[in-house]
């Protein structure tokens, strides 16, 4: 059983599912129901060193840039319109690989040009981060954030995290000014 | 306490007792443009139980009354919500606006704002959802739902381009195509095949106005009988000076529309028949109420004479014994007041369950009549023949005459 998080809750995934090494980060959201333009929801990962800031530009992982250069970080690609069943965007990692000065990874999802749609999270349904197991394809944890979410465009998911010798995940559901070129920017990507 | 103010995608929460929503449109009315407000009660799924869940004018106050469309006049509209009555599979209860026929999209208004009050009538939500650019002609203004055992209220103005059909469907109620005009075509005799059993008919959300046009509707036999059907009379109160716009069809504006003041009492009645010849009167003056579940099975329910019962009047007939029934003749008639018709602007709606609304209009009356026959409804082999009649006569006797009922009049008051 799934371990459910609430906004700022957080589980240890060292505890949860030992001898985890493979972890599938699934987001996923409803489609539009109703006319206008669809929403698009783009995942993307940060992979920040002590100080909060990315190691490198490369270690941004988004629609441009889908793979870390060490590989433990792997984005599977971008859903359009949040059709289909099941996760609709996904994102590998590799624990075991995963570089140690890389102390957080945190996952975020930005409403694709929600200011000219005029979109933000509170109109996208059943919005939710969850943590499978590759391994066994067990669901570790799930956030659902709808309810979180609000007038906001970007968001701050969740975050998996070195908490001295586990990984922890936990639930952020934290709302961004300013789209994904601010949430960079914010943690130290070069933007060109 | 304060307000919390909303945009599209916000939420709130709510206090579980009984509710006020608000919906006002900005401009309240646009030229050639009516707008329907109405309320869909949603299980976990999102769904309708049944046509119970649907709170609009054609049905004011469903089921158990939880959720009611208390006042509805052009560009706005009051639901009272009582979250402490709601049945409790009941977890969503979805507020819209739908441009009726869809003439217009909701880009031609600048707002529209969403009003939640709380028990006390002190509003503790405002949203205020800008319209423009909007290219939906039904939208969902906003939504009551129940989250972890707590009510809140979400700004929503999200909607369809194709209007209220697949707004409806969306909320999963099916919903027929407009009613095919009665026009004849002729056909080659259809071979006769074995009567299916009834199968329930989806709801259906057109109006239906009978005119000089097409006067008559009749609806089939059916071995159940018709249920309840329910005959409104509605005027403008508001004999102000200014005539209400002429709408065609619809009901906001003439049925709801004006302020509630001025000095017409409109009542509504009627003459009955039945098979067995027994002839007799349904009206408030002479305190003829009759009775719904005994004979005569029609009753007329109060009688508003202050105006402030803003549905206006019903008179319902218990469709069950519709076979008892030879015919009924609906007449509106001016009691107080100055006989003015066009001012007056009346019109009855009868409703059966699971048929188009049918409408008409209190037009072309002669200033010095007070007797408005309005509608016949007749029993043809077991089906309803409704016929618009609109005839205009100074008083009971003349009608009667007319009619070849044979009552005897002696003037009353009440």
């Amino acid at each position: 059983m799934a371990v459910s998080l609430q906004k700022g809750g957080n589980v240890s995934l060292t505890k949860e599912a030992p001898g985890l090494t493979n972890v599938i980060v699934g987001l996923g959201w409803d489609t539009r129901q109703t006319d206008g333009a669809g929403f698009d929801l783009d995942a993307s990962v940060f992979m920040l060193g002590e100080n909060g800031k990315v190691l490198s530009d490369a270690s941004f992982i988004f629609y441009n840039n889908k793979k870390s250069p060490d590989g433990s970080v792997e984005h599977l690609g971008d859903n359009r319109s949040g059709e289909g069943e099941g996760d609709d965007e996904q994102v590998k990692l590799n624990l075991a690989t995963m570089p140690a000065d890389v102390k957080k990874i945190v996952f975020s999802v930005t409403i694709y040009d929600a200011d000219t749609r005029k979109q933000n999270f509170g109109q996208v349904s059943n919005a939710y981060i969850r943590l499978v197991n590759e391994a066994d394809n067990k669901e570790i944890a799930r956030y659902d954030l709808s309810e979180d979410a609000s007038v906001e465009t970007a968001m701050l998911f969740g975050e998996v995290y070195r908490h001295n010798a586990e990984w922890k995940f936990k639930a952020v559901g934290q709302g961004f000014a300013g789209g994904l070129g601010a949430m960079a920017a914010s943690m130290g990507v070069n933007l060109g | 306490m304060s307000s919390v103010s909303l945009v599209a995608g916000a939420n709130a929460p709510v206090p579980k007792e009984a509710l006020t929503i608000e919906v006002l449109l900005n401009p309240q009315q646009l030229s050639g443009v009516e707008v329907d407000i109405s309320a869909f009660l949603l299980t976990a799924s999102g769904k309708v139980r049944g046509d119970d869940d649907m709170v609009f004018y054609g049905q004011p106050r469903p089921g158990n009354g939880a959720v009611a469309l208390k006042t509805s006049s052009a560009g706005r509209a009051e639901f009272e919500v009582n979250l402490t009555t709601l049945p409790s599979t009941i977890e969503k209860i979805a507020f819209t606006a739908t441009i009726y026929e869809n003439r217009q999209t909701f880009g031609a208004f600048q707002a529209l704002t969403v009003t939640v009050k709380n028990a006390a009538q002190q509003a503790v939500i405002d949203s205020n959802l800008p319209a423009n650019g909007m290219k939906e002609s039904a939208l969902i203004l906003g939504e009551l739902y129940l989250r972890q055992g707590q009510w809140k209220y979400r700004a929503v103005g999200q909607g369809f381009a194709g209007g209220l059909k697949p707004l409806a469907e969306h909320f999963g109620i099916e919903v027929s195509d407009p009613a095919p005009s009665p026009a004849v075509t002729p056909k080659a005799a259809p071979a006769p095949v074995p009567q299916p059993a009834p199968v329930p008919k989806p709801i259906s959300l057109t109006k239906i106005t009978l005119d000089k046009s097409k006067p008559t509707v009749s609806l089939d036999k059916k071995p159940e009988g018709f249920g309840e059907i329910k005959i409104n009379l509605n005027w403008n109160r508001d004999n102000a000076g200014q005539p209400a716009p002429k709408k065609s069809g619809g009901l906001l504006g003439g049925l709801f529309g004006g302020s509630r003041s001025g000095g017409i009492d409109l009542d509504v009645g009627c003459l009955y028949e039945l098979q067995n010849g027994t002839v007799s009167a349904i009206q408030a003056l002479g305190n003829r109420f009759g009775s719904f579940n005994h004979d005569p099975y029609i009753e007329l329910q109060g009688d508003d004479r202050t105006g402030a019962i803003t549905e206006g009047e019903w008179l319902r007939i218990n469709g069950k014994h519709w076979t008892h029934f030879k015919r009924i003749l609906i007449y509106a008639f001016i009691y107080e007041g100055v006989p003015n018709w066009a001012q007056t602007d009346g019109v009855v709606t009868i409703y059966v369950p699971n048929e188009a609304p049918l409408e008409i209009r209190l037009t072309e009356g002669s200033s010095s009549l007070g007797m408005c026959a309005t509608v016949l409804l007749e029993n043809i082999n077991g089906a309803l023949k409704v016929n618009r009649e609109v005839r205009y006569f100074r008083g009971h006797q003349d009608m009667d005459k007319a009619y070849h009922w044979g009552l005897r009049w002696t003037s009353g008051s009440k």
